[in-house]
Parts: C-alpha cells; sequence; structure tokens
C-alpha cells in the first residue's frame, strides 16, 4: 500500500534527514515507527504525503507515485491541485492536532468532505456525526476546540483525517503532546481504527502501543532503518546496539 | 471688540448643503480608495509571503516608499508630476490613484500580519485532507486572519478617512477644502470648522460602530451555530431561539 524506495530528504547543506530509506507497508498492516528525537520519523511521514519534497527517491502509495508524473525521460512535479487530490487519499495526525479553532469539533470533521469531496453539508454532517461517535465524542460536536482536552482534540483530529476515507492513515507522534492521563484515550481509537484493517504507520515513543497493535515495529536512527521486525523480535530480542540502548533509555 | 469676535453656529446652517455634499465626496475619495488599497494590499500581502523572492522584493520595496513618505507627497506627485509622462489628470483620478497608492501599502503590511498569525500546522492539516490553495485560504486562513486584522485595519481606515482631508491641496472639493473656501470668505473659521470637524467626526465614529460590529460578528465562538446552520449540521435546534 506504501512503498517507499531511496528515500533522500536533506534540509540545506548538511541536514541529512532520511538518508536512503526503503520501506513497505502492506494493505491493512499496521507499522509502527520508533527512534530517538531527529531520528526522521517525523519527516518520513511528512514525505510521504509530501508535505516535504524528497530529495530523492520515490513514494508510492496504492501504486500511485507522490507528488511527481514519472515522464519518458524525466519525473515531472505535479501541480497543487494534483498534489491535493493525492494527499486527500492520505490520512494524517498531527503531533500539534492542528484542529482549525473557528470551526466547531464537528465542522472540522466534515470541512474536508464539503470543499474537497464536493458532499452537500447535510451528508457529509451525517458520516461526521458517526465519527464523532467512533471517537466517543457524541456529546462534543459543537465544542470548539480551545473547549476540549488535548485528548479529546486529537481524537476530532483523527475522526477529521478518517471522514476523508483514506487508504492509509499517517500518525505523526500523536501522543506525545499530551498529558499522560490523556494518553490511553487516544490510542484506544487508533488502535479500533487499526482492529478495522486500517493500514497504518505511526511514529511513536509508545512502545506499550507498538509492542500490542503493530504487525512491525521499524526502528530508525540518523535517518535510516537500523532494524525492523514483528514487535516481539524488536523488543525481546534486539539486535543492533543502538536499538538495544535505544530501548535501555526508555523501557525503564 | 467687532462682530467677528461673536461665535455665532447658526450661521452655519445656510451652509449645511454645500457641507454635506462635500462630506460626499470626502466619503467617495475615501470609500474607493479603501478599496482599491484593500485589494491591491491583499494580493501584495499574498506576494509579500510568496515564494519568490523578486516578488517579495518588489513589495518590500513598494511598502518601504510608501508608507515611507507623506501622502501629502503622493498627492502632489500624482497630480504635478503625471503630466511630464504624458498623461493629465483631473484632481478626482489624481487622488484616488494617490490616496490608494498610499493605503495600499499600509494594508499589505496589516493584512500580511493577519494571515501570518495563522498556525502553519493549520495550514498543513487543510493540505493534508486535499485542500488546494484557494481553498485554505478561504477557509481556514482568512477567517481566522479577519480576528486579527479588524482592529488594525479599521484604525488604517480611521486614519485614511482624516488622511483624505490632504486632497484639498489638489483641489479636489471635499470637506476640508469647502470648509477653507466657506471661511475664506465669511471669515467664520470657528463656526466652520467646528461644523467641518463634527462632520468628520460623523464618519470616524461610524467606523469605529462598524468595527465593533464586526468584532462581535468575529466572536463566533461566542455565539455559537446559528439555528439554519445548526440545521445543516443536523443538530438539535433550540425552539427559543
Amino acid at each position: 500500500m506504501i512503498e517507499v524506495a531511496g528515500l533522500h530528504k536533506q534540509f540545506g547543506e548538511n541536514v541529512h534527514a532520511l538518508a536512503g530509506i526503503d520501506l513497505t507497508v502492506q494493505p491493512g498492516e499496521v507499522v509502527c515507527l520508533i527512534g530517538p528525537s531527529g531520528s526522521g520519523k517525523s519527516t518520513l511521514l511528512r514525505t510521504i504525503n509530501f508535505l516535504e519534497t524528497p530529495t530523492s527517491g520515490t513514494v508510492q502509495v496504492d501504486g500511485d507515485r507522490v507528488g511527481f508524473h514519472e515522464g519518458n525521460a524525466r519525473q515531472r512535479r505535479m501541480n497543487g491541485r494534483e498534489i491535493a487530490a493525492q494527499r486527500a487519499e492520505i490520512g494524517m495526525v498531527f503531533q500539534g492536532f492542528y484542529l482549525w479553532p473557528h470551526k466547531t469539533a464537528l465542522e472540522n470533521i466534515i470541512l474536508g468532505l464539503v470543499e474537497v469531496r464536493g458532499m452537500s453539508t447535510q451528508k457529509a454532517a451525517r458520516i461526521g456525526h458517526e465519527l464523532m461517535k467512533k471517537v466517543e465524542l457524541g456529546e462534543k460536536m459543537e465544542a470548539y476546540p480551545e473547549h476540549l482536552s488535548g485528548g479529546q482534540r486529537q481524537r476530532v483530529a483523527i475522526a477529521r483525517a478518517l471522514a476523508m476515507n483514506p487508504k492509509v492513515m499517517l500518525f505523526d507522534e500523536p501522543t506525545s503532546a499530551l498529558d499522560p492521563e490523556l494518553v490511553g484515550e487516544v490510542l484506544a481509537v487508533m488502535e479500533k481504527v487499526a482492529s478495522e484493517g486500517m493500514t497504518m504507520l505511526v511514529a511513536t515513543h509508545e512502545m506499550g502501543f507498538a509492542r500490542r497493535v503493530a504487525d512491525r515495529v521499524v526502528f530508525m536512527d540518523q535517518g535510516r532503518i537500523v532494524e525492523q521486525g514483528v514487535p516481539e523480535a524488536i523488543f525481546g530480542n534486539p539486535q543492533h546496539e543502538r536499538l538495544k540502548r535505544f530501548l535501555a533509555r526508555i523501557l525503564v | 471688540m467687532g462682530d467677528a469676535m461673536t461665535i455665532d453656529f447658526s450661521m452655519v446652517i445656510p451652509y449645511l448643503p454645500i457641507l454635506f455634499k462635500a462630506a460626499g465626496v470626502t466619503i467617495v475619495i475615501t470609500l474607493l480608495s479603501q478599496a482599491i488599497g484593500t485589494v491591491l494590499g491583499f494580493f501584495l500581502a499574498l506576494g509579500r509571503m510568496s515564494n519568490i523572492g523578486v516578488l517579495r522584493g518588489v513589495v518590500w520595496t513598494y511598502v518601504l516608499i510608501f508608507r515611507g513618505t507623506p501622502m501629502l507627497l503622493h498627492l502632489f506627485f500624482v497630480y504635478y508630476a503625471a503630466p511630464a509622462f504624458g498623461v493629465t489628470l483631473d484632481p478626482f483620478p489624481a487622488a484616488i490613484i494617490a490616496m490608494s497608492l498610499s493605503t495600499t501599502a499600509y494594508n499589505c503590511e496589516i493584512l500580511r500580519a493577519g494571515l501570518q498569525a495563522v498556525h502553519h500546522g493549520q495550514i498543513e492539516a487543510a493540505q493534508a485532507v486535499g485542500m488546494t490553495w484557494p481553498r485554505i485560504l478561504r477557509t481556514v486562513v482568512l477567517p481566522q486572519a479577519l480576528r486579527v486584522i479588524i482592529v488594525p485595519y479599521m484604525t488604517n481606515f480611521i486614519s485614511h478617512t482624516k488622511g483624505s482631508s490632504l486632497a484639498s491641496v489638489i483641489t479636489v472639493p471635499e470637506l476640508m477644502l469647502t470648509a477653507q473656501m466657506i471661511y475664506s470668505s465669511t471669515y467664520r473659521a470657528i463656526e466652520i470648522l467646528t461644523a467641518a470637524g463634527a462632520i468628520y467626526l460623523l464618519l470616524t465614529s461610524s467606523l469605529t460602530i462598524l468595527q465593533l460590529w464586526f468584532e462581535r460578528l468575529l466572536r463566533y465562538d461566542e455565539r455559537g451555530l446559528s439555528n439554519r446552520r445548526r440545521r445543516q449540521l443536523l443538530l438539535a435546534v433550540d425552539s427559543n431561539g
């Protein structure tokens, strides 16, 4: 479903955020990205939906090259409309939630349906109501984001991404900005989404979640994939020194 | 102790129709130039935020020049210097052009500040659901930017209304010039200037009230959704509202 090949991303001269990533995510698979801050997890997710332009390498989602037309001789960057159409198929959840503060929770969820899919407000609202219930916020449809807790905001953000009925969902450290007691409610929603067969790529520091939900865990460091495998192998029998050190640091 | 020292506001009454007509000219040149300046300022603000360096540079220079020099100078320049370029302008169009050039520079900066106040993450979130830039601008950026913009924008608008009096120097028959003409023939400066001042105050207070109204309109979260909107969103409608 997601196919990343030889992906490099450089910021300026010296910062090599991604230094050659090859990664395939199968339909319905849940892959957790772990690794220290600055290891490139975020950049990888942001490059997959073209919020960052790759320096080199390719990203494919559901068989389509993201961000570029494959020409005979050379690739051509897509225009804004084409890129937007691709992004509509790729759900993204951010660490900072980024709900639109001038819209109610329900309006946040349906804006994409109305503006991008051209759906009537009523029809979109019907979908929005369902999703609000799914993320356990049926009582908060009219609430503005500033009146919601961090955990509630992130659940609305997940519903907003799901509303577009995306082929894959990308989660960029979705619980890192939350108070510890609010992490569980967000992870529970993500677990529900995973159990319904969504293809998910999740950058996270929640090792419990990775162990429980992931089909595969990918450890990144310094812009590279250092080790990957089923959770039991990664957490129970890590091979690389860097992964061992990383796990020792976080699993106290 | 001559007659000139006696203040008698009733002498203004016969001149009121002329003063109101002049106020009409003030309103027209102010509104027209402010409207032009808002549209141009908006596009310049977008240019100032563009990732094309040359465009940013051009806009920056424009603002530097037109915000950094007096509008009085712009008026003289457009009116008296235009013939040197083979164009002769009547006072009215010259005033519109000069006043637009000036207020565009201010509006550009005010609008830019508002547009840039919207957190970049919100724009990325809109991109992530597949929205194109014009849609993002309309549905995500502008509604929030307006809240930031409204106070400085209206402040500039009010300032621009008063600044329109400068058009008197190129003989646009607006309120200030008309007042001057009346008191130079009647020697009743106090009465006429007071009347003109009152009319300016009336105009600027209307803008102040408009600003309050806008500010309340933009406090959407305190007001809640309208019943019409609630019906669209399939939410329960409050029967009292």
